[in-house]
């Protein structure tokens, strides 16, 4: 049975199902802490030319990129032609298609006539695999070797189970082995699903009907994106954003660099004139920045697009080798996030500038940190906290919530299951008034957190934009900037620098994580008086902003 | 002698189910009236009478909506919402996910809080996760909270503290003081006290939301009844399916939120399979649900307002309600949803739908825009002597609206008419998937339970995507939710997190003896049952599962293992913990005697016509007979052409109603009674079951079927 192009959608669903699936397995049996408090898990299917043809709701592109090249490396080291039904594979390298040393990329082939035709593909933040830090950051490595076990392609299992050998590197190089193990087995058990439901789908359209409805769907999205970017207006559109710090010199920033050229029915992004690697972790593999690039063009398009390589085809993402967008051995992935925000702010600016009416200001970033035990047994708490959405046109920006790669405040965990598993008492999760950039349409507030201890620990982060605040656009002003904290006992508080690695606190001292706000949109003076009482009694704005920013008593509500 | 009565305010129609000891039977289906609910139902309950004395009802079960559309309409009460010193902003800030299309919106805009950022306030106090008190209670934070909640005048609180579920005492002596100004305050301990404070919290505020509402709500509806002299106990399905008091449902409002959809399944899980899958398709939604064993699955949080994503409603598109509820899969799909081709040429249907107004374009009300109904009357599927309201359906319109599809897409009418019936087939496949296969359960050898106006229409398509081989058609499958509710029993559900807890028994003791309560019934009373279950986890795991408790560790560990493998397909070990201990307490009901609705024959005199009731456009999933095959006593079998592609197109097509039904005829067939077309495609044998039930069986060989759909979920090849 062949795919009548009437209902091409029902097969379309099924493919995205199918990686939908293998993610709810994943997330819901994985131990990862990063992920069993929040974050999705991620899924996808792609077939052996190593196209992206499916992937899960809640897959962010940054995985589904890593996931889309690294395939093609697999398959160097591991022919298809050498594969078996049953086999699993795995690697996390980040020259080779991958993000960092705790990111595990897995694949398990789907056979059509004896050979691999389909490879269903799941990747989560494992629980640990060694570097300087439990749970995987290593925000002072200056080099690759620094950042934890790194896994060339290899076979993880046959029809037998998983390969003692494998296993066995896997666990010696873990600080949780357990844990870690329990992580493999979801991450497998989500590529058997979705290969099962790949095999039904080749049991009911054939093997060409398959093929002719995974073509004619990754063309179908092309269409659909060249229909969209040929409303944009052609023109070439330059930015810059820069990043605060190394982490090993504090005070030099470094700067991504992008052109926007747009026309036809394509776009193309050109970073050339990004700042060189750099031997700290602040590079990005290349898998990442293609990522960051692809999600910030598509926030300017229909976004109901679907994403597979039909997306990828309209958009051209040059890197230049060697740079912090596509960094080369050995110098560290791990903190990949900061240039790849970095490089998606300037796309938003350079888009900013090319379709006003939907402009947005800069925005304040997430900032993970881990704390953890300071020796076996190892409790880990791998988390992040949210800066304030920048203004738009017309909307003040959202509260402490992902902007970037459109992940959403479900990722951020709890107090009470957290209090339950960990020694440390929350405090307070709050927002912080007068945070968000003044402007016509106000920043998002920024938000402040506070963990005491009841146990020595250590704490590591990996901060930005907390030394240049995010610039308001056409007048607004910028966010308030956030901060690492550290409380002692007597009370004072020390500001960290925005990237430390296993900072022991004692018992009783408290850390606290400050959020940076959003950006304002235009001039604050211009800002409806209507807004700025609301603001007040939401607690968004102290009398005293409103007064100094607005120009607002509360006396005159 | 004494009667029974069911119920069902839907959004279109208002339903009403009367049954007697001797097992007559008398439905009406009313328009519901929005502005007063109260007054539809009362035209309902009088038609059902039909002049009987209404001192003899013993009892009404109702089904409503009202919370529901509080929430989906924000017409709830003004809540205050009070919490730990630190944690005024947790609510405000939300826990929504961006899925789909939000994830590329820059201007994506969270979801509005259930309580505005102003509204919430903080009392100075901590508890821990064990229950101790790292910080007493602060009596005037608390003093001063109230007298800002009075000041705002605001009437209702919701009061959630950290880790009450371990230590409710201050979320009570909270509770008190703000009682001394706050008319109505709720307490997340005596609502739901589960791990989980954002959850909790919610599930707390909209209870305080609706509580009020509901509170007035019943006590209007029972006076009203009472004017007709109706003073029989008025009971309100939950969410869960059980039948609560108007008492506790006023009290626990949020138990109520999917009190319609409940009382549908519980009507398929009287259709006589244990295993079976409910399948309801009205004019805008699908619905399904499984039934094992012949209890309907339970889930233990939904999200009211929730985006669908293939059937399932996403964590964080909603407000998260953690009180039991039928474990629902529901997609944007039903009779009213409009054909369209999106910009790159691909056909899609739905998730717009054309409501009951302007409706399909068939209906002659304005719509132009081709809708599944379109589709259908020109598939032949339906028929054109039917008619909407009292104005027969226009093929003539059906073909220029569907021409608007198939002129653009080069195709024929009936190629574009037939491909909108298989998508929607497909798109209600995904809700049946999402309860079964996601769920690690095989639905070959289930029965397909299909009632709402459109259902039976679609059943056996949407049966043939997962190998199901019986399709069932209850009779009086128009009303099912209204007969549903006269099958549930007494019933609540209690929850408490205890981490650590060394003494389960004395927990599970505890959470009887309050659900006792809440029904007003004794534990030791004949025929009440009291089943217990808990949530365990692997050590080191967030995400737990439900199994039945055993007192004896390695029985329920073994349990565990089991659940784990079905549903994940990993044949995990290791350490394992109890997070939460559950109760639900049922207990028998004074029924009438007599056989069931489904059992009983056609009521005689005093059962009206549901097809006569009728004063409205209908909605545009049940296109309501007219004319010859309107009414039972007037058969007369007939035939027209039906489109079916097994046939090459269309053919000469018998069509039947219930009454003129041989015992068993072959497909195709068409079998049209007052609340529902059935069609019976190439492949399938219809039988005329007891009680006025149709079954579908299938004859021929799956064609290979599947797709999305197929079989086994966990597929055990893990590690």
């Amino acid at each position: 049975m062949t795919v009548d192009p009437l209902t091409a959608e029902v097969l379309r669903n099924a493919l995205v199902v199918a990686a939908e699936e293998a993610s709810i397995v994943v997330v819901r049996s994985a131990y990862s802490t990063f992920i069993v408090e929040g974050s999705d898990a991620s899924a996808a299917v792609l077939d052996a030319g190593g196209r992206l043809v499916a992937q899960s709701m809640a897959t962010t592109l940054m995985n589904s990129m890593a996931l889309r090249t690294a395939l093609p490396e697999l398959l160097k080291d591991f022919p298809p032609e050498t594969m078996r039904p049953g086999e699993v594979y795995a690697l996390n390298d980040a020259y080779r298609g991958g993000v960092h040393t705790n990111d595990l990329l897995v694949y398990r082939p789907v056979f059509v006539a004896g050979t691999p035709a389909y490879f269903t593909a799941t990747m989560i933040h494992v629980s640990d695999l060694g570097g300087l830090s439990a749970g995987g950051m290593a925000p002072l490595a200056t080099d690759i070797f620094l950042e934890g076990l790194r896994l060339p392609p290899v076979r993880l299992a046959t029809r037998d189970g998983l390969e003692p050998a494998v296993a066995a590197i896997l666990r010696a190089n873990s600080r949780t082995p357990d844990k870690v193990m329990g992580d493999v087995r979801a991450l497998v058990a989500g590529t058997a699903v979705a290969a099962a439901r790949i095999e039904s789908l080749l049991s009911r359209y054939g093997e060409h009907g398959l093929a002719q409805g995974v073509a004619d769907y990754l063309d179908h999205t092309e269409a659909r994106t060249r229909a969209a970017l040929a409303e944009l207006p052609a023109g070439r559109y330059e930015a810059a954003y820069p990043i605060d710090d190394d982490g090993v010199d504090p005070d030099r920033e470094h700067w991504v660099r992008v052109a926007v050229t747009l026309g036809g029915e394509a776009a193309a992004l050109d970073f050339a004139g990004t700042d060189p690697q750099v031997p700290a972790a602040i590079n990005a593999s290349a898998s990442q920045s293609l990522a960051a690039a692809v999600f910030a063009i598509r926030c300017f398009l229909d976004p109901a697009i679907p994403m597979n390589d039909g997306c990828l085809r309209a958009i051209d993402v040059r890197l230049p080798e060697g740079s912090l967008l596509d960094a080369r051995s050995p110098h560290p992935c791990g903190g990949r996030y900061v240039p790849i925000y970095a490089a998606m702010e300037a796309v938003f600016q350079a888009m900013s500038d090319a379709v006003p009416e939907r402009a947005i200001a800069a925005s304040g970033i997430l900032q993970p940190f881990s704390i953890a035990a300071v020796g076996a047994p190892y409790w880990i708490h791998l988390s992040y906290d949210f800066g304030g959405v920048g203004a738009r046109r017309g909307l003040d920006g959202p509260d402490a919530t992902g902007v970037h790669f459109g992940i959403g405040r479900n990722s951020v965990p709890q107090v009470e299951p957290v209090e339950s598993r960990c020694p440390l008492i929350v405090e307070s999760i709050e927002t912080i008034p007068d945070s968000g950039g003044p402007g016509r349409h106000r920043g998002g507030l920024g938000s402040r957190t506070v963990y005491r201890f009841l146990a020595d620990c250590h704490v590591t982060t990996r901060g930005d934009r907390l030394r240049l605040a995010p610039p308001g656009r056409e007048g607004g002003l910028p966010g308030r900037l956030g901060g690492f904290y550290r409380r002692r006992l007597d009370g004072t508080v020390e500001r960290l620098a925005s990237k430390v690695n296993n900072v022991r606190f004692a018992a009783g001292e408290a850390f606290i994580v400050e959020t940076t706000g959003g950006s304002g949109l235009g001039p604050p003076s211009e800002r409806a008086r209507e807004a700025v009482l609301a603001d007040l009694d939401a607690g968004r704005v102290s009398p005293r902003g409103a007064a100094e920013d607005y120009g607002v008593s509360p006396a005159d509500a | 002698m004494g009667y029974t009565i069911g119920v069902d305010v839907g959004g279109t129609f208002t339903d009403v189910v009367l049954r007697g000891t001797s097992g007559t039977i008398a439905v009406a289906k009313c328009p519901s009236t929005h502005d007063d609910p109260i007054a539809g139902m009362l035209t309902g309950v009088t038609r059902v009478l039909a002049g009987r004395d209404p001192s003899r009802v013993t009892r009404v079960v109702h089904a409503t909506t009202l919370a529901t559309n509080a929430v989906l309409e924000r017409t709830g009460a003004r809540v205050a919402f009070v919490t730990t010193r630190g944690f005024r902003a947790a609510v405000p800030l939300g826990r929504y996910a961006r899925v789909e299309e939000d994830r590329y919106d820059l201007r994506f805009t969270p979801p509005p809080p259930p309580v505005a950022p102003g509204d919430c306030f903080e009392v100075t106090e901590r508890v821990s996760a064990r229950g101790d008190v790292l910080v007493p209670l602060d009596e005037e934070s608390a003093r001063r909270a109230a007298r800002e909640i009075a000041a705002r005048g605001i009437e209702s609180a919701a009061v959630c503290l950290l880790h009450a579920y371990a230590n409710p005492a201050h979320e009570r002596r909270v509770a008190e003081i703000l009682r001394e100004s706050v008319p109505a305050v709720v307490t997340s301990s005596e609502t739901w006290p589960e791990i989980r404070e954002y959850e909790r919290a919610t599930t707390t505020i909209i209870s305080a939301y609706v509580g009020p509402l509901m509170a007035s709500y019943l006590s209007r509806l029972r006076a009203r009844l009472a004017e007709l002299g109706i003073r029989a106990p008025v009971h309100v399905m939950e969410s869960g399916g059980g039948v609560i008091s108007a008492e506790l449902a006023a009290r626990r409002a949020v138990a109520t939120i999917e009190s319609g959809p409940a009382a549908g399944v519980l009507a398929a899980a009287g259709a006589g399979f244990a295993d079976a899958i409910s399948f309801d398709m009205g004019g805008t939604t699908a619905k399904a649900c499984v039934v094992r064993g012949g209890r309907p699955e339970v889930t233990h949080e939904f999200h009211v307002g929730g985006k669908g994503s293939f059937g399932g409603r996403r964590a964080g598109t909603g407000v998260p309600i953690k009180t039991p509820a039928i474990d629902l899969a529901e997609v944007g799909a039903g009779g009213g949803s409009v054909a369209w081709q999106d910009p790159a040429g691909a056909l899609r249907v739905g998730p717009r739908s054309a409501g009951s107004f302007p409706g399909p374009a068939c209906y002659g009300l304005g719509g132009s825009e081709p809708t599944v109904t379109d589709a259908n009357l020109v598939l032949g599927y339906l028929s054109p002597a039917l008619s909407a309201g009292s104005v027969p359906l226009s093929p003539a319109l059906a073909d220029k609206a569907l021409d608007r599809l198939a002129g653009p897409l080069g195709v024929s009418r009936a190629r574009a008419a037939y491909a909108v019936h298989e998508i929607v087939s497909a798109s209600m496949a995904s809700a049946v998937h999402v309860v079964t296969v996601q769920r690690g359960i095989d639905p070959r050898g289930f029965a397909l339970v299909a009632f709402g106006g459109a259902g039976p229409m679609h059943a056996a398509r949407v049966a043939e995507r997962f190998g199901i081989a019986t399709v069932v058609v209850p009779a009086h499958c128009g009303v099912a939710s209204a007969a549903g509710l006269l099958a549930g029993e007494l019933s609540t559900d209690r929850v408490l997190t205890r981490l650590d807890e060394p003494d389960p028994e004395a927990v599970f003791a505890a959470l009887a003896g309050e659900a006792a309560g809440d029904l007003g019934v004794r534990l030791a009373a004949p025929g009440v049952r009291v089943l217990r279950s808990v949530d365990v986890r692997f050590r080191g795991q967030s995400h737990d599962l439900t199994v039945p408790w055993s007192a004896e560790r390695a029985a329920l560990e073994r349990a565990f293992f089991r659940r784990y493998a079905e549903v994940y397909g990993i044949a995990q070990r290791g350490e394992v913990e109890l997070v939460s201990y559950r109760v639900r307490l049922t207990a028998p009901l004074p029924r009438p005697s007599g056989p069931s609705p489904q059992a009983g024959p056609p009521g005689p005199a005093g059962s009206p016509a549901p097809a006569g009731s009728r004063d409205a456009p209908d909605s545009p999933g049940s296109p309501s007979p007219a004319g010859s095959h309107g009414r039972a006593g007037a058969p007369v079998p007939g035939a027209r052409p039906a489109y079916f592609p097994e046939l090459g197109g269309y053919a000469e097509v018998p069509v039947h109603t219930r009454d003129t039904l041989p015992a068993t005829a072959p497909g195709p067939v068409i079998v049209e009674d007052a609340e529902a077309t059935i069609v019976v495609p190439p492949g399938w044998t219809v039988t005329r079951a007891a009680g006025g039930a149709v079954h579908l069986v299938r004859t021929a060989a799956s064609t290979g079927s599947t797709g999305s759909t197929d079989s086994d979920a966990s597929t055990g090849s893990a590690v």
